[in-house]
């Protein structure tokens, strides 16, 4: 809970920051203005920033014009996109048709997009006339295999990974170097280790009769992510002072009251980090996921390389694009709230020596 | 890493006798789980692949029903012979090489730019910069496939069509026209230059926020020291800029290079190492052999030898990237 309630005032402190931009922009403007006049910076001084800062600008569209093309996109349902010269969209013809489609006909919420529907109700206990929500003909979508898929993950995660991380921090043991060493050969291999021995996996899952199980592919993202956050978050614990918790045990504070009321406010930062970690863990795998589930069990991430890939050299772009931004939009977001503690996530260790 | 030197001496000693355990490898039970977990879906596999490799298994049902039988180092031997093994491995390294290179440049080049005191509202476009790493590569991956369209109103046709026009209308030497529409997906080298733009652009974000962070270490006064002793802007950068990012520099290269060596999704998804095999990275020659080709055996093999490569890349990113000095500590 309180790693969720860390990343909630990331983000508010984020949004607070972009709200007050253009204030802070004015000021600027005004400030350059009022040295000019004043004769503490010459006009090229300031022409010479202005066109730096434009360069960067350009540089930043430039980078980023992938996304930018594919959200325009997605608001060009039925406009024929990619038989007219243009590369952009015509704007007039911007609509939500593509987003209504993953709504209400996509597997993305529920099979087909059935929600259900309201059924009258006549009589009952007050005698009134009531609606009743009716359930899915059809059943519940990716949506729902990838919130359980991240549940288990995150569960198993977090139950591994914060007591081992206080464990290595704060205790010796047997075997504590070589784990480390062992964890920390690991921390930065990326998903290309998972593929390279799904051929195994798939062998070891059959055997055990595993395969389309979402409860042990989300053990396995798990796993996956236990060394680099194991890892990631013993170092912020290695930087909370001990002379903290004999404080706390001085004034008689027990063993578990230590971690509850010291270590673990004071990681905050490190758990929402490794929060958004784990869940980018289940959240975004699919090779695996689609060679072990089978359809009706697929995620999201499946279901959008299926979009992707369903004819072979026409990918249904708009849809596509809609779909992909409910997708990867919540988590792009709260990814990008908590920016700052991502970097120091990402450029620990070595790296600042 | 200084910091969790902390934790040593009297303190802990103190607090440990405030446990409710006295044996001191009461740790061990925390770590415990985690490392069974690990071992048994990420460890056990690869020992397991390394069985298979030895085996002549071709598909997954003689794997499991036990229809394989051991046959040694042959499945190894038939790769050294394979010239698609080798087309492979060359090919995979040079998308390494030249990934590295192109994004080393970039993003010193956007570090560098982004950490200039002449840039207005910095802060805002570095974290736009890494934007790249927070969308999945799935998303992000197909949308430059749609980008590298063979179509000639696909995204960089209608921009080299529209150059073309600019060009010509300038009335520039034909060399300096392109032939449109180019098959970015169809052509070997075409497709092999697709994959690297897209690799760059997915792996530059990481390379960025290390070396902002490097910069950032780098104090004011030595610039300005620089400055006053008359160095230009090219001799600072040698002289101040150059020895504080190299370390970093070299470290998130090696880390960066075993990610590109790994690469599946770019290939995979593109054109699934196509045109006619002539672009499969190793771990989608590996995959391919095993899914398209039933070749459980030999599709092992390959992966080992992957896994093997990745594995040396660790060894040396923790052996001289200093990754382990958190360590050995205590």
């Amino acid at each position: 809970m309180s790693a969720l309630a860390a990343l909630l005032a990331l983000v508010r402190a984020k949004l607070v920051a972009l709200a007050t931009a253009p204030k802070r922009f004015v000021v600027m403007v005004q400030r350059a203005v009022y040295d000019v006049r004043t004769g503490n910076r010459t006009a090229w001084d300031v022409t010479k920033s202005v066109l730096m800062t434009l360069f960067g600008l350009a540089m930043v569209l430039v980078l980023l014009f992938p996304l930018f093309w594919i959200t325009t996109a997605s608001l060009a349902e039925g406009t024929r996109l990619f038989n007219t010269g243009g590369i952009f969209p015509d704007p007039s013809t911007y609509n939500l048709d593509a987003y209504r489609w993953v709504i209400f006909e996509s597997d993305f919420f529920f099979v087909d997009g059935d929600w259900g529907y309201p059924q009258l109700v006549l009589g009952g206990g007050s005698g009134l006339v009531s609606f009743r929500w009716v359930g899915t003909d059809t059943g519940p979508g990716a949506l729902f295999n990838s919130l359980y898929i991240v549940s288990v993950t995150l569960a198993a995660g977090f139950g591994m990974i914060v007591p081992a991380a206080y464990a290595f921090s704060r205790r010796q043991f047997i075997g504590r170097k070589r784990i480390l060493y062992g964890y920390v050969l690991f921390t930065q291999i990326g998903a290309g280790l998972s593929i390279a021995t799904l051929v195994a996996l798939y062998s070891l899952f059959s055997t055990y009769g595993l395969t389309n199980n979402l409860f042990i592919l989300g053990l396995f993202y798990a796993a996956s992510a236990i060394p680099f956050n194991t890892w990631l978050l013993k170092t912020y614990m290695d930087n909370i002072p001990v002379s903290y918790e004999e404080a706390a045990m001085v004034d008689g504070a027990s063993f578990l009251d230590t971690i509850r009321e010291v270590i673990l406010p004071l990681t905050k930062p490190g758990l929402a980090v490794v929060l958004i970690f784990v869940w980018l863990a289940g959240w975004n795998e699919f090779i695996i996921a689609q060679t072990l589930l089978r359809p009706e069990n697929y995620p999201l991430s499946v279901e959008l390389y299926n979009i992707a890939t369903q004819g072979r050299f026409s990918t249904p772009w708009t849809q596509f694009a809609a779909f992909a931004n409910l997708f990867a939009l919540p988590v792009a977001i709260v990814y990008f709230a908590a920016q700052r503690s991502v970097e120091d996530g990402l450029s620990f260790g070595g790296m600042e020596g | 890493m200084a910091s969790s030197q902390i934790g040593t001496g009297g303190g802990l000693s103190r607090l440990r006798s405030a446990l409710p355990f006295s044996n001191r490898d009461w740790g061990l039970l925390l770590v415990a789980p985690g490392v069974l977990l690990f071992s048994s879906f990420m460890l056990y596999p690869i020992f397991y692949l390394f069985y298979i490799s030895l085996t002549d298994a071709t598909f997954a049902g003689s794997v499991i029903g036990g229809g394989a039988e051991l046959i040694g180092l042959a499945n190894y031997v038939q790769l050294i012979g394979d010239s698609q093994f080798w087309t492979s491995m060359t090919t995979t390294w040079l998308f390494v090489a030249v990934s590295l290179v192109i994004k080393v440049l970039l993003a010193v080049g956007i570090a560098l730019l982004l950490n200039h005191v002449r840039v207005a509202g910095k802060r805002y476009m570095r974290a736009a910069v890494i934007v790249p790493l927070g969308f999945p590569g799935i998303f992000t991956i197909t949308v430059w496939r749609g980008m590298f369209s063979d179509a000639r109103f696909g995204v960089f046709n209608t921009i080299l069509g529209r150059y073309n026009d600019v060009m010509s209308s300038l009335s520039a030497p034909e060399l300096l026209l392109f032939d449109v529409p180019i098959g970015f997906l169809s052509g070997r080298w075409e497709a092999f230059f697709a994959y690297v733009t897209t690799e760059v652009w997915l792996a530059y974000p990481f390379m960025v926020i290390i070396i902002v962070s490097a910069l950032q270490d780098v104090p004011r006064s030595l610039h300005e020291a620089a400055m006053v002793d008359g160095a230009g802007a090219l001799e600072r950068f040698r002289t101040v800029t150059l020895p504080a990012i190299k370390g970093p520099v070299l470290f998130a290269s090696i880390l960066t290079a075993a990610t590109s060596f790994q690469q599946f999704l770019i290939p995979w998804v593109f054109n699934q190492g196509g045109p006619s095999r002539q672009n499969e990275l190793i771990i989608v020659y590996g995959y391919r052999e095993a899914i398209t080709f039933n070749q459980f055996g030999l599709s092992a093999a390959i992966l080992i030898v992957g896994i093997a490569f990745v594995g040396l890349f660790m060894y040396v990113a923790v052996r001289y990237g200093g990754l382990a000095e958190g360590v050995g500590d205590e």
